[in-house]
């Protein structure tokens, strides 16, 4: 380190803790009286560092008077100099950059059934948001097999599921997540799951009391009262509007209204040709021909009997029901007699049925 | 407002300071400007430094002040976006994640240049804003945001950028990605 003598003190100290001040070297101390001293004088009053020309400026290594290499106003060593002109990347650097890369390599690649099921849950989140709930069902799904925890995942799911009438799915979605609990239940989005879930259940208890009600004589109107507050509820539920009419075909029925029943089984026919509303035309085609005498009926009634065991083909619950009820319909075409299910079940059998 | 010293936050979120100085590095070394000194981090203030020859060219100076926030707020998005799905919207314990989202927010919060980069662009920018250099024209809004932001840093403006960029860039991105 060089030694230079402050032109005040004449004190020893390193050069590269001395000033500069109107071509003198000062110390610390000095160079603000000599600063002072100038400024009254009328000299220049600018102190800058000395700058000791014959060391590094940046490792002080002596280099003399005439050595180094002078860079700008600066004179550095020749190691300095090629440093400063191209300043090397450290070798710890160059390793941790590389080793960032891979790690961010791996991150994607052990993000990739992350990124899938994010893909799946922001596809299945536009189709909710453009109301196409059916078609966002499958994508939620999938989301739902990475992330069961998902928030959004799960009430987006749940949302869909119960806007299309699949509520075992809603249900699914909503217990598999945290066993059905979620922390935010004041989000707007939980507020709306939570009102179309209870809704639901409330309509799922008035069909099940409705049923068991369709179940006994002189229990119709009550129980269509009930299934269509259940459809008011929630209105959400696959083929609601046949389930009304079914509801109404038995109130029709009960107050011997045929032209009302073979109208709504008609219409339920055309809607959905399906082994149940072919079994309805041909229960009130029975019952019209009972009243009427009418052939026409008849003979209508028995082809859907046949059209309805076609479209039961390979559904053994379904054919059984119909088999019961074939053996009520044919009963009354034969004897033009209308008795309800559990009169004819009394008369000739111990055992249950379905169909009207 | 809680305080924690900036020499603990530093120590935080080193990946970021480090990758803020390699930035101006390379951007000094693209320009080829003299660079006389360099600390990846220290436990100091400020926390890492690049000490390099001031230019008389504005788009040399324009990248070198500006470089670390480019630099900076691309990584954090990347990183971000590769943690982001399952620590935010799929809920997923998955602790290689969070090492990425922690990675990509340290980098994001310190991607503000510092005030000295600031004002040198600050001077420098009008005259050439007058003649109708686009990078000057550019600089005069994107540094007096970044001034106003630096001065933030008091009450989290960085820790509220790297959060803001480590979100809104990942769900851009997989917005933009599942509308193709």
């Amino acid at each position: 380190m060089n030694q230079v003598a402050c032109a005040d003190c004449s004190r020893s100290l390193a050069s590269k803790e001395a000033y500069e001040l109107n071509g003198k070297i000062y110390c610390g101390p000095c160079v603000q009286k000599a600063a002072q001293r100038a400024k009254e004088s009328g000299q220049p009053a600018a102190i800058a560092r000395y700058v000791d020309r014959s060391i590094c400026a940046r490792c002080s290594t002596n280099i003399g008077e005439n050595g180094g290499v002078e860079l700008g106003s600066v004179r550095l060593c020749a190691a300095c100099a090629t440093m400063v002109q191209d300043w090397p990347y450290p070798q710890w650097l160059k390793i941790s950059l590389a080793a960032l890369l891979l790690l961010l390599v791996f991150a994607l690649a052990h993000g990739r059934k992350y990124f899938e099921a994010g893909t799946n849950l922001y596809r299945g989140e536009q189709l909710v948001e453009k109301g196409q709930y059916q078609q966002a069902l499958p994508y939620l799904k999938e989301t739902l097999k990475i992330a069961p925890n998902s928030d959004k995942g799960a009430l987006l799911t749940a949302k869909a599921a119960l806007l299309s009438g699949d509520v075992l799915t809603a249900s699914r979605a909503l217990e598999g997540h945290n066993g059905g609990k979620f922390e935010k239940s004041d989000k707007p989005e939980f507020r709306e799951v939570d009102d179309l879930w209870s809704r639901a259940n409330r309509a799922i208890g008035e069909l099940e009391q409705a049923s068991k009600l369709e179940e006994q004589d002189g229990h119709e109107i009550e129980a269509a009262k009930l299934v269509h507050s259940a459809a008011a509820l929630y209105p959400h539920f696959p083929h609601m509007d046949i389930l009304l009419d079914q509801y109404d075909e038995g109130v029709a029925f009960a107050k011997k209204d045929y032209d009302a029943f073979v109208s709504l089984a008609e219409k339920d026919w055309n809607v959905m040709p399906a082994a149940t509303t072919a079994a309805s035309l041909a229960s009130a085609l029975a019952c019209k021909y009972a009243v009427t005498g009418d052939s026409a009926y008849r003979q209508r009634s028995e082809e859907m009997v046949a059209k309805s065991k076609e479209l039961a083909q390979g559904d053994k619950e379904s054919l059984a029901r119909l088999g019961e009820f074939e053996e009520r319909n044919r009963y009354r075409l034969e004897s033009r007699q209308i008795i309800t299910r559990n009169e004819f079940d009394r008369k000739f059998r111990s055992a249950k049925g379905t169909a009207q | 407002m809680f305080f924690i010293p900036g020499q603990v936050i530093a120590l935080l979120t080193f990946p970021g300071v480090i990758v803020h100085e390699t930035a101006h590095l390379f951007f000094c070394k693209l320009f080829k400007l003299k660079v006389y000194n360099v600390c990846f981090f220290r436990f100091g203030n400020p926390a890492g430094y690049v000490i390099h020859e001031n230019s008389q060219n504005f788009t040399a100076q324009f990248f070198v002040s500006t470089g670390p926030f480019v630099v900076n707020t691309l990584l954090c998005v990347v990183f971000c976006t590769a943690a982001f799905l399952p620590v935010w919207e799929l809920q997923v314990n998955d602790p290689v994640a969070y090492f990425f989202y922690w990675m990509g927010l340290s980098i994001g919060m310190h991607a503000f240049p510092s005030k000295t980069d600031l004002s040198h662009l600050w001077k420098a920018a009008p005259a050439l804003a007058k003649q109708g250099n686009l990078l000057a024209i550019i600089s005069l809004p994107l540094s007096a945001i970044l001034v106003v932001l630096n001065y933030g840093r008091v009450i989290w403006a960085d820790l509220g950028y790297g959060v803001l960029v480590g979100i809104l860039g990942p769900i851009a991105i997989f917005r933009a990605l599942t509308r193709l």
